[in-house]
C-alpha cells in the first residue's frame, strides 16, 4: 500500500455497453467497479482518461460523456494500433482499467455568455461532444451554439442518433456535411473547412472549438483566420503518444508543455507560442 | 551540521560491511575494466578512482520495474466472467549509495522536481528515494569530457548528497549534508574529522579550477535554443554524426524518460516501467504512423532542448545537465553536447 | 605525409559531391570524431592517424545526394556489402581510400594509462605516446590495437575511387576466426556461463545496433517491436541475450567484421565475438565471406534446393 495515491494504478471498471459508431470507431461505456469511487467520480469537460487493457497496454481517450451525466464514463475509440485493436475486441462485462481524470479541460467558465462554434471532423467530435452535452445541460449559461460536423462518408459520422437529436433541437444550429456526394445523403456536401467558410459565422463574442484530423484542423484554422477570428477565440485539442499521463515520463512534450498535463486543450494563442513540433 | 568524521583508508571495507548489516549498500565495483554500482559484499573490488560507467540512477530509478502485477481469475460459475486482481509492488528496503560522484547525486535532484514536486507524485520513486542515503565522494580530478562547473555544479557540490566524502592522503574526510547523512555518520562511529576540514576544502577548490569550461556563459541559453528551434541547418550540422542510439540517455544521471508496457504469460502479467530515450524513432511514433520527430536532428534537438531550455524554463533556470561528461565519453561518434550548446550560444 | 595527401584528395573530390565524411579531432586528444565537410576551408581540420576508428560508411544508406567518404580497409568491406545488397547507389559515392595497418582501441589505451585523463597524444613510428598527469607513456600501437587489426588483410581498401597514399600489403596472419576456434575449446557450460556474465551488463542502449553499418532497420527494429513481440522490457539476462542473438543472426552473411559493435559498447561486452562465430559458420556452410566481392550474393538472400555443404538427409 502506498502512503500516497498511486497515479499509475488503474481503477478496475466494467464495460457495460458498446456502441458501433462507424466501421472503425466504437464507443465504450464503463462504470468503476468500486461503487463509492463511481459515486464520487467527478471531472471537467475535456479531461481525458487512460483506458487499460491488462496484458496489452493503455491508451488515452477523452472522457466522452459529460460530467453532468455520471451514470457511466464513455470513451470513443478509433481502431489504429495494438491497444485500440484489442479494445475493439472487448465484450460487455469485460474488465478494464481506468486512470482518470487526467489533463486540463475546456475553459467553459470563460465561455459563459458567449456564442459557441463547434467545428469537428470524424472522431474529432468525441471531445466536442463532452462539451456540447455539458452546455446543453447548462443551456442558459451560453449563447447561440452552432455545430459544424463532417466526415468522409455518412457511415463515418459518429454519434448518429445524437446528431439526429441535435438537428431536431431548436436551441442548437447543427450543420452536417460529408466530403463528397454519397447515395442516400441529401444534406450538405463539402469539406468541413469549406462548409465553415460558406456558413461564415461572425467572430463577434464567439468562441470556436475545433477538433479533427490534422489536415482538417490546418484548413479550419486558416478559414477561421479569414473569417477574422482572433487566436484567443480559438480552442483545440492536441494528440500525442502518451504513457504516464501525468507529465513525468517525458514523452508527450512540445517544448516545455506536456500534452497530457498542460493539455490536451490549448488555445491557438498558446499553440503559437510552442515550438513547431506537432 | 557540526560533527565531521575521518576514516583511515584501510578501514573502508569494514565500514561498508558494518553498514551492510542494516542497509543494502551499493558501491562502485570493478568488473573487468569497467566500474559499476553493485551490491557491496566482502570480496568485491571497490574502485573509487574514477566515476562508474553507469551512474547510480538505477538504484532509485531501476531500468525495469513492475509497477504492479495483474491476475486474471475466471469465475468458477461462469467461464466468460473474468475478474482482475491488481497488486502494487511498493516494498522498498533501506539503501545506501556509496561512492556516488557529486554529478551523479545531482541527477536525483533533477528527478525530484519532476517525480516528487507535483500533485501526482510517483510513489515508486518516492519510496526508494526516501529510504536511500547517498554518500558522495568528491572528485579529486576531472574525468574526460566532464564540465560540471559550467552548469552550476562542482566536484564537491553538496546538493543531492546526504554525506560528502573527500579522499585525502591517508583516509576519507566525512561531512554530513543532511539529517540522513548525520545519522549514518553517527552510525559509523568515526573519529572526529575537524582537523581535516580545511585540507579538504582546499582540495575541492584546486580540483574545481581544473574542470574544463566549454562555455563562456550559459546566460540566456533557454531562450537562445528556442530561437534556434526552426533552424534546421544548424541542427542538421550539429547532429550529422549522431547515430540515434540510446547510450547517452541511459548513461546520463539526469535523463529520466520511461516507457510503460504490459507483459503477460497465461493468466498473470505485469505492467512494466522501463528506461526509454527520446533519441529513438519509436519514442514519439503515434499509432496513426505520424511521428512529430521522424529525423534524428529533431530528436537530438529535443534532448539538448530539454536539458538546456525546457527544464530550466520550468524550474527556475536549473540546467538539467550535471556536466558528468558520460554522454561525450561513451558516445560511439563522440557527439559532444557541450560543443553543441557552445555553438548554439554563438549562433 | 599521409594527412597532406588525404587533404589533397578531399579538396579534389569536394566540388563533385555534396559532403565528404572524414575525421577531425574529438573532445580530447585521444578521440577522433566523424567530420562532415561541405566547404574547402574545413579540410584543414582533417586528421588521419590510428585514432580514426569509426566506420564512416554507416551514414551512407541514410544520406541523399552525392557523398564522399574516407575509408580504411575494414570499412571498405561495408561499401562492397552495400553494393551486394543495393543499399547505396555506388555512382553517388566517392570512396576515398586510405592505406591503414592498424588503429588503436581507446579502451585498451585507457587501460594502459590507468584510466587517466589524456593531455596529449602523438604518434612516432610504431608507437603512440600518451601524456597524462602521471607522466608520458610510450606504447606500441600493436599492443593497443583492436583484435580485428591483428588478422586484417586489407591494408589497402578493397573499393576506392581515389587512394590517398600508396597501396600497401598486409603481412599478417590470415585466420580471422582463430579467436572463435580458441573459445570453442571451452565446454558448452563454460561458454554459457561466460555469455551470461557478459550479457548481464547489457543496458540495451542499442549503441551496437546503431553503430553497425549493416543494421539499417534501426527505426523499426524487431528487438523493440510489440508485433511481432520477441523481447520484452524486462531487465534480465534472457531478454538481453535474445536481443544479441537476433542482432547476430540478422547479420549472418552480412557482417563485415568492422568491430564497431564492440568498440561502441559502453559496458565493454565483447559482442563482436558472436559475429565472428556466426561468420565462421557461414564460411563453413556457404564458403562465403561478407563484403569481399560486389558480384556476390549474400547466402541468406538466396535459396538453393541443394546446398553444397549442408547434407540435409544426414542432419
Amino acid at each position: 500500500m502506498s502512503s500516497i495515491h498511486n497515479p499509475y494504478l488503474p481503477e478496475l471498471a466494467t464495460v457495460i455497453k458498446i456502441i458501433d459508431e462507424t466501421p472503425n470507431i466504437k464507443s465504450f461505456q464503463v462504470i468503476l467497479n468500486d461503487p463509492e469511487k463511481m459515486k464520487n467520480f467527478t471531472f471537467e469537460p475535456g479531461q481525458v482518461g487512460q483506458l487499460s487493457l491488462f496484458g496489452v497496454g493503455e491508451s488515452t481517450f477523452v472522457i466522452n460523456s459529460p460530467p453532468t451525466r455520471l451514470e457511466y464514463l464513455q470513451f470513443s475509440v478509433m481502431k489504429a494500433g495494438e491497444v485500440t485493436s484489442a479494445i475493439h475486441e472487448l465484450a460487455e462485462g469485460d474488465q478494464v482499467g481506468v486512470r482518470a481524470p487526467l489533463g486540463n479541460w475546456f475553459p467553459y467558465e470563460q465561455m459563459k455568455g458567449k456564442k459557441i462554434l463547434f467545428i469537428g471532423g470524424g472522431i474529432g467530435l468525441a471531445p466536442l461532444r463532452t462539451l456540447i452535452l455539458f452546455m446543453i445541460d447548462n443551456r442558459a449559461d451560453y449563447g447561440d451554439i452552432t455545430i459544424i460536423y463532417g466526415a468522409r462518408t455518412p457511415n463515418d459520422l459518429c454519434y448518429k442518433e445524437e446528431l439526429k437529436e441535435w438537428e431536431a433541437r431548436s436551441d442548437l444550429n447543427s450543420i452536417l456535411t460529408v466530403d463528397a456526394e454519397f447515395p442516400g445523403w441529401d444534406k450538405r456536401v463539402g469539406l468541413v473547412p469549406n462548409v465553415l467558410k460558406e456558413v461564415a459565422p461572425s467572430p463577434e463574442n464567439t468562441v470556436a472549438i475545433t477538433c479533427g484530423p490534422p489536415i482538417m484542423i490546418k484548413f479550419t484554422l486558416q478559414a477561421l483566420s479569414e473569417l477574422k477570428f482572433k487566436d484567443e477565440q480559438i480552442i483545440t485539442t492536441l494528440e500525442k503518444r502518451m504513457k504516464c499521463g501525468i507529465g513525468i515520463c517525458g514523452r508527450c512534450n512540445i517544448g516545455t508543455m506536456y500534452v497530457c498535463k498542460d493539455g490536451p486543450v490549448f488555445s491557438l494563442t498558446q499553440l503559437k507560442e510552442l515550438p513547431a513540433e506537432l | 551540521m557540526a560533527d565531521t568524521g575521518f576514516l583511515p583508508k584501510e578501514n573502508l571495507s569494514a565500514l561498508l560491511e558494518a553498514l551492510s548489516k542494516k542497509f543494502q549498500v551499493f558501491a562502485p565495483v570493478l568488473e573487468g575494466d569497467i566500474v559499476l554500482f553493485k551490491r557491496f559484499a566482502s570480496g568485491v573490488t571497490l574502485c573509487l578512482t574514477r566515476p562508474a560507467n553507469l551512474p547510480p540512477k538505477g538504484i532509485i530509478f531501476p531500468q525495469s520495474e513492475a509497477l504492479f502485477n495483474f491476475n486474471f481469475k475466471k469465475d468458477p460459475e461462469d467461464a466468460k466472467k473474468v475478474a482482475i486482481e491488481l497488486k502494487e509492488n511498493l516494498d522498498f528496503s533501506p539503501t545506501i549509495i556509496f561512492g556516488s560522484r557529486p554529478c551523479d547525486a545531482q541527477g536525483f535532484r533533477i528527478y525530484d522536481r519532476v517525480y516528487l514536486e507535483t500533485d501526482t507524485a510517483d510513489p515508486y520513486y518516492k519510496g526508494r528515494r526516501e529510504k536511500t542515503t547517498i554518500i558522495t565522494l568528491a572528485c579529486n580530478a576531472p574525468s574526460p569530457g566532464c564540465f560540471c562547473t559550467s552548469v552550476g555544479r562542482g566536484p564537491a557540490e553538496t546538493e543531492g548528497s546526504d554525506l560528502m566524502m573527500t579522499e585525502l592522503e591517508n583516509g576519507y574526510f566525512f561531512e554530513p549534508i543532511t539529517e540522513k547523512g548525520e545519522e549514518i555518520l553517527k552510525e559509523a562511529g568515526l573519529e572526529d574529522g575537524s582537523a581535516y576540514k580545511e585540507q579538504s576544502q582546499k582540495l575541492h577548490e584546486k580540483v574545481s579550477a581544473l574542470v574544463k569550461k566549454p562555455f563562456t556563459t550559459l546566460e540566456g541559453i533557454p531562450e537562445k535554443l528556442l530561437s534556434l528551434f526552426d533552424n534546421n541547418q544548424f541542427w542538421e550540422e550539429e547532429t550529422a554524426k549522431c547515430i540515434s542510439c540510446g547510450a547517452c540517455t541511459y548513461l546520463c544521471p539526469t535523463c529520466y524518460c520511461f516507457n510503460i508496457t504490459d507483459e503477460q504469460v497465461g493468466n498473470t502479467g505485469e505492467r512494466i516501467r522501463s528506461w526509454d530515450a527520446c533519441m529513438f524513432f519509436h519514442f514519439t511514433l503515434e499509432a496513426s504512423s505520424h511521428n512529430p520527430r521522424p529525423n534524428k536532428h529533431q530528436r537530438l534537438k529535443n534532448r539538448v532542448g530539454h536539458k538546456f531550455s525546457y527544464y530550466p524554463k520550468k524550474y527556475n533556470n536549473v540546467i538539467a545537465c550535471c556536466g558528468c561528461g558520460r554522454c561525450i565519453r561513451y558516445c560511439p561518434m563522440s557527439v559532444d553536447i557541450s560543443e553543441i550548446v557552445a555553438h548554439a550560444q554563438g549562433a | 605525409m599521409a594527412i597532406e595527401k588525404l587533404k589533397e584528395v578531399v579538396l579534389k573530390v569536394l566540388p563533385e559531391v555534396d559532403v565528404i565524411i572524414g575525421y577531425r579531432q574529438g573532445f580530447d586528444p585521444l578521440h577522433a570524431t566523424p567530420f562532415f565537410i561541405t566547404k574547402p576551408e574545413q579540410a584543414d581540420q582533417l586528421i588521419w592517424n590510428p585514432l580514426c576508428v569509426q566506420n564512416l560508411c554507416s551514414y551512407l544508406p541514410f544520406l541523399k545526394g552525392k557523398v564522399g567518404v574516407v575509408v580504411k580497409g575494414c570499412d571498405s568491406r561495408t561499401i562492397v556489402q552495400y553494393m551486394q545488397e543495393k543499399l547505396i547507389t555506388r555512382e553517388n559515392i566517392k570512396v576515398i581510400g586510405v592505406p591503414c595497418l592498424r588503429v588503436i582501441s581507446i579502451k585498451k589505451v585507457m587501460a594502459a594509462i590507468n584510466q587517466q585523463s589524456v593531455q596529449n597524444v602523438t604518434f612516432e613510428g610504431e608507437n603512440i605516446i600518451v601524456k597524462t598527469s602521471e607522466g608520458q607513456k610510450t606504447i606500441l600501437v600493436t599492443d593497443v590495437a583492436p583484435r580485428k587489426c591483428a588478422t586484417c588483410q586489407l591494408a589497402t581498401p578493397l573499393q576506392y575511387d581515389l587512394l590517398a597514399g600508396d597501396a600497401i600489403q598486409s603481412n599478417k596472419p590470415q585466420d580471422a576466426f582463430e579467436e572463435t576456434k580458441e573459445f570453442e575449446k571451452l565446454s558448452l557450460e563454460e561458454r554459457r556461463a561466460y555469455w551470461e556474465k557478459e550479457f548481464d551488463r547489457c543496458i540495451r542502449c542499442y549503441a551496437c545496433r546503431n553503430a553497425c553499418p549493416l543494421c539499417i532497420c534501426q527505426d523499426k527494429c524487431i528487438a523493440e517491436s510489440r508485433d511481432p513481440h520477441w523481447t520484452s522490457q524486462r531487465d534480465n539476462v534472457t531478454e538481453k541475450a535474445m536481443f544479441h542473438m537476433i542482432h547476430g543472426l540478422h547479420l549472418a552473411g552480412r557482417c563485415i567484421s568492422c568491430g564497431e559493435c564492440e568498440r561502441v559498447c559502453p559496458m565493454d561486452i565483447p559482442v563482436a565475438k558472436i559475429k565472428n562465430k556466426i561468420g565462421m559458420d557461414l564460411k563453413e556452410l556457404f564458403d562465403y565471406e561478407a563484403g569481399m566481392n560486389p558480384e556476390d550474393t549474400p547466402p541468406m538472400y538466396t535459396f538453393k534446393l541443394e546446398e553444397a555443404n549442408i547434407k540435409e538427409h544426414e542432419l
